[in-house]
């Protein structure tokens, strides 16, 4: 699914946010990807999304080389992807429903198909009865799952998470995770930045650990 | 970029489990994919949900909205304003025909039957419009009236005014014309062929002048034009940073997210277009009053043409054209700098 070989990323300001890092997700695997602040987290996560390209080596998502696609295709890359952010990034002056069906509106598909669909993604992440409500009516936790939704509405191969749990508490992060576990049990791969060790301790999932934009660590968390 | 509102509960339920037809429409829908009719109404509807969106927001800022079309619409109306006027003087200068009629001074010993079969011969002849003849005595009777002479001329022993034919042409080109007055010239009792161009060029320079005004400024404002709808959308873009992120992030194309700003580009020339022939109209209209005044004392029922229907209506295609253009170099200056953050 992913395979990153040697990808280094170097800004033009002279700071590197990944050295030569290698490593592959299979696919429909659940992954961590933790370390402290400026580890290299979010760089590994906007390559995958091509909101940045690698500046050596080679990054392949789902066949494509990240480093030479075409500035056309990047949307179309994207709608293999969901992505869950930390601040959920809804729209406040649509309501629920109509943050969810975005992705499925951006694809073009019939109100009928539509509304199946952020019908169905909705009673996933429990929020059926909040269709009609906007994201300013919703608690974060809410609007988190609200967020979740919306990445997994296009039933993409990919699932990334960007510090999901971050403004959560325990409680609510914990339940968030069980929602992430039961979209993979469906064949998603899911790769989730984080640095709330204790909750990727408890999921005994497959954990890389960055550190200063190195791979320093490759192996089942809890372990 | 669609703000859709999502389907009442009523319509959101799902197909009954009964119904042989949906049932059926969902199998092709797993198995296939979407049909070409459902995407072309996927598509359709995405234009409809981009126009509404585009009508709801300016709708929310109604005074700003009319301001901008209001300018625009003030922008449009000077070009489109001379060249109404420009039109309507080519009306009171009279027919170019007439600027160009030629005058045959017969010879004083042509009887008015000899003019009048003249004036049938002439009529028979190619590229002549129309033919008028005045006879020696009517000719000195419009003389007597336009001089004030009238009692110095009866001491005149004869009438010393010839006959005259007055042929107006069918076109105005002064090669044509100098061809037709040669010609005329050598017709029998035809003493001189006399036409007078001058009136004819200075007023066509003159027009020829006021067209490239109106072009020049035609030109001027259009770019003044773009320049206020590229800023107001440019304003919007700004608004909607955010949503345009996320809509890049999940898969919109340029496409996707330029639409709904074209869509606003071109109502808010659409806008500008009605205010605009609306400007038009009523100002005409008003001038009309103090026109219709000068021309009665010049004896003439001149009046000035208000905005004719194919002029208005090219105006508002034009107006909405400008607004789509000016939307799309817009959203393209900005598009790139729109990348998710």
């Amino acid at each position: 699914m992913i395979r990153f070989e040697q990808v280094g990323k170097r800004y033009p300001n002279g700071h590197v946010g990944l050295h030569e890092l290698s490593f592959r997700v299979r696919r429909g695997e659940f992954l961590f990807v933790t370390g402290h602040s400026g580890a290299g987290k979010s760089t590994l996560l906007r390559l995958l999304l091509a909101m940045e390209r690698p500046t050596t080596g080679k990054l392949l998502l789902a066949g494509q080389d990240l480093g030479q696609i075409s500035t056309a295709q990047i949307p179309f890359l994207r709608r293999q992807i969901g992505v869950v952010f930390q601040n959920h990034q809804l729209l406040f002056d649509r309501t629920v429903f109509n943050n969810v069906a975005l992705p499925l509106q951006i694809l073009g598909l019939s109100k009928t198909e539509v509304v199946k669909r952020v019908d169905s993604a909705l009673e996933r992440v429990a929020l059926s009865d909040k269709a009609e409500l906007y994201p300013g009516d919703l608690s974060t936790g809410q609007q988190q799952r609200v967020g979740i939704a919306r990445a997994i509405v296009h039933r993409p191969a990919l699932l990334l998470a960007d510090e999901p749990t971050g403004n959560l508490d325990p409680r609510l992060a914990a339940e968030i995770m069980g929602v992430f576990e039961d979209i993979n049990r469906l064949g998603t791969s899911v790769l989730i930045a984080s640095h709330d060790l204790a909750l990727i301790a408890r999921m005994r999932h497959r954990m890389l650990t960055l550190q200063r934009g190195r791979l320093i660590g490759d192996g089942e968390a809890g372990v | 970029m669609s703000a859709t509102r999502s389907p009442k509960v009523s319509e959101r339920v799902a197909p009954k489990v009964s119904d042989p037809a949906p049932q059926k429409k969902k199998k092709r829908d797993d198995d296939d994919g979407p049909s070409f009719g459902e995407l072309f109404n996927a598509w359709i509807e995405a234009h409809r949900s981009s126009l509404l969106d585009s009508l709801r927001r300016l709708g929310k800022q109604p005074i700003g909205s009319f301001f901008t079309c209001l300018v625009m619409a003030i922008a449009l109306s000077l070009p489109m304003g001379l060249s109404l006027l420009l039109s309507n003087v080519e009306r009171l200068g009279g027919s170019w025909q007439r600027a160009a009629q030629i005058s045959l001074y017969l010879q004083l010993d042509a009887s008015p039957s000899e003019g009048e079969g003249l004036v049938r011969q002439i009529k028979e002849m190619g590229g002549v419009a129309e033919a008028e003849y005045i006879s020696r005595d009517e000719a000195l009777n419009e003389f007597q009236k336009q001089s004030g002479l009238g009692e110095a001329l009866k001491e005149l022993p004869e009438n010393p005014l010839p006959g005259v034919v007055l042929v107006t042409p069918l076109e105005v080109d002064k090669a044509a014309l100098e061809a037709l007055r040669t010609r005329l010239a050598e017709l029998p009792k035809v003493q001189q062929a006399q036409l007078d161009l001058v009136w004819v060029e200075r007023l066509a320079a003159i027009l020829k002048l006021g067209d490239r005004f109106v072009f020049g400024l035609t030109v001027l404002l259009v770019a003044a034009l773009l320049l206020v709808i590229g800023n107001t959308i440019r304003l919007h873009i700004e608004n909607r940073r955010t949503e345009i992120e996320v809509i890049k992030l999940v898969g919109g194309t340029d496409s996707y997210v330029r639409r709904p700003f074209l869509y606003m580009g071109a109502l808010y020339g659409l806008g500008a277009g009605v205010l605009s022939w609306g400007v038009l109209a009523f100002g005409l209209d008003w001038l009309n009053e103090a026109v219709v005044r000068l021309a009665g004392l010049y004896g003439s029922n001149f009046a000035l043409a208000g905005v004719p229907v194919s002029d208005g209506l090219s105006l508002l295609l034009g107006a909405v054209l400008l607004g789509y253009i000016g939307a799309w170099i817009a959203v393209a200056r900005h598009l790139r700098e729109l990348a998710p953050r």
